[in-house]
């Protein structure tokens, strides 16, 4: 049985739009850690993401009208403005110059990654990880935007072309040009510490 | 299958659902055959699992609560105002359908009243006419208000709307009959001369009850005599 009827997204709204504080908060926590997600690996910047968040709700909030259930979930509208909203951030990306690149404890105010392995284990992860950030980061935003809804998030890509607004064909086309890009890019920072060691 | 083609949708054609299954089957029998894209296919395996290794690191990752907290603040102070302007626009048109209300039910009675002072007015001359004694001075009030007649002009203005049996004054013109007003006097006979109609001599100084029909100049128009003093 899928979700009950004074659960579902297009209902939750109504009450939202008419006042209901919980039903907005049900509604943001339910659909919040996917678009913190998508926003955060598309920039690769923690403060940028929950800005990206926080416009997407405060949109939803100020204007529900603006979603129609008649054309597709409330995920992928959401998703579509948290696009938006990325895509104008990597515009004037070029511009910005971060004012604090770290925090006092030392780490980034990027993508702050988990993992609960031995140190050793830890940091080689860590820093595979920190290459595969680098080589997604690296890709053009349509790229990496596909690279990201069908690899990271796992849609099929039907679902892809939904969030993305683009056909499926585009979908696959630019899921195989960033594959190409990202092995290219992967194969290069594996070979650069090994290149780096054997020069010493 | 090609290994262009395979590059564009073998690489992933276990995944692709819009991908027919002899297209799958082709793409796997070109990964068997083709070295090069049998190693390219190994390759993006291998980058799959460092993709999935990166996606499992960052799939907890959370909006920090101060963002719920924000728009939970900015949530209320909207509904808030929201709710306020509800209600002074709902204030608003109630006091425009009272004044609507009040107006209605002001003019309603002030149309009554006006009816019924019309019909107290209408029925006063009425009942005053039933009870006229010839040869007795002036008797009611006028109809429209008029009621002020001069006591001392011997006159009375009658509701009477009947104007058989007058007699135009000589010169006098027919005019409409909406602004005039009958007038019953006592006068002398002799008076009726004045006002250019034959006198019997003999008779000049009897009294007698005359109607006037009287214009708004104030000046008679015609005149009617009572059947008891038909005659001039």
């Amino acid at each position: 049985m899928g979700i009950a009827e004074q659960e579902r997204d297009d209902v939750l709204l109504r009450r939202a739009a008419k006042g209901d504080e919980d039903a907005f908060t049900f509604l943001y926590g339910r659909h919040q850690a996917a678009m913190y997600r998508f926003a955060l690996r598309m920039t690769g910047n923690a403060w940028a993401a929950e800005e990206v968040v926080q416009d997407v709700f405060m949109i939803l909030m100020r204007d529900p009208k603006k979603y129609d259930p008649a054309r597709g979930a409330l995920a992928a509208f959401l998703y579509g403005i948290a696009r938006n909203r990325v895509m104008k951030h990597l515009e004037r990306l070029p511009r910005e110059v971060p004012l604090q690149e770290k925090h006092d404890d030392g780490s980034g105010p990027g993508i702050i990654l988990q993992d609960t392995a031995t140190p050793s284990s830890w940091l080689e992860g860590r820093e595979r990880a920190e290459q595969v950030r680098a080589a997604i980061m690296d890709l053009p935003p349509e790229f990496r935007e596909t690279v990201i809804l069908c690899e990271l998030e796992e849609l099929s890509y039907e679902e892809a072309a939904l969030m993305a607004g683009c056909p499926i064909g585009t979908i696959r086309s630019r899921l195989h040009r960033g594959r190409a890009l990202l092995l290219a890019k992967l194969e290069m920072l594996r070979d650069f510490p090994r290149r780096a060691s054997v020069a010493r | 299958m090609k290994c262009e083609e395979f590059e564009a949708f073998g690489l992933d054609a276990q995944r692709d659902t819009s991908l027919g299954e002899a297209e799958r089957a082709a793409a796997a029998e070109h990964a068997g055959t083709c070295s090069r894209c049998a190693a390219l296919q190994d390759s993006w395996q291998s980058a799959r699992v460092e993709l999935r290794a990166f996606a499992e690191d960052t799939v907890a990752a959370q909006t920090p609560a101060r963002v719920e907290m924000r728009l939970r603040q900015e949530f209320r102070s909207q509904h808030r105002t929201h709710r306020w302007r509800l209600a002074a626009v709902a204030t608003a048109w109630a006091l425009a359908a009272a004044a609507v209300l009040a107006g209605a039910v002001s003019w309603n009675t002030w149309l009554k009243t006006r009816r019924e002072e019309t019909a107290r007015h209408l029925r006063a001359p009425q009942s005053g006419n039933n009870g006229p004694v010839n040869g007795t001075k002036p008797l009611a009030a006028g109809s429209q208000g008029l009621g002020a007649a001069d006591d001392e002009s011997d006159a009375s203005l009658v509701a009477n709307n009947e104007l058989n049996d007058f007699t135009l004054l000589p010169g006098v013109l027919p005019a409409e009959t909406d602004d005039l007003a009958i007038l019953r006097v006592r006068m002398q006979r002799g008076e009726l001369g004045a006002l250019g109609l034959p006198v019997n001599e003999e008779r000049a100084a009897e009294w007698i009850q005359v109607d006037l029909l009287v214009g708004n100049d104030g000046l008679p128009q015609a005149v009617r005599l009572p059947q008891e003093n038909e005659n001039p």
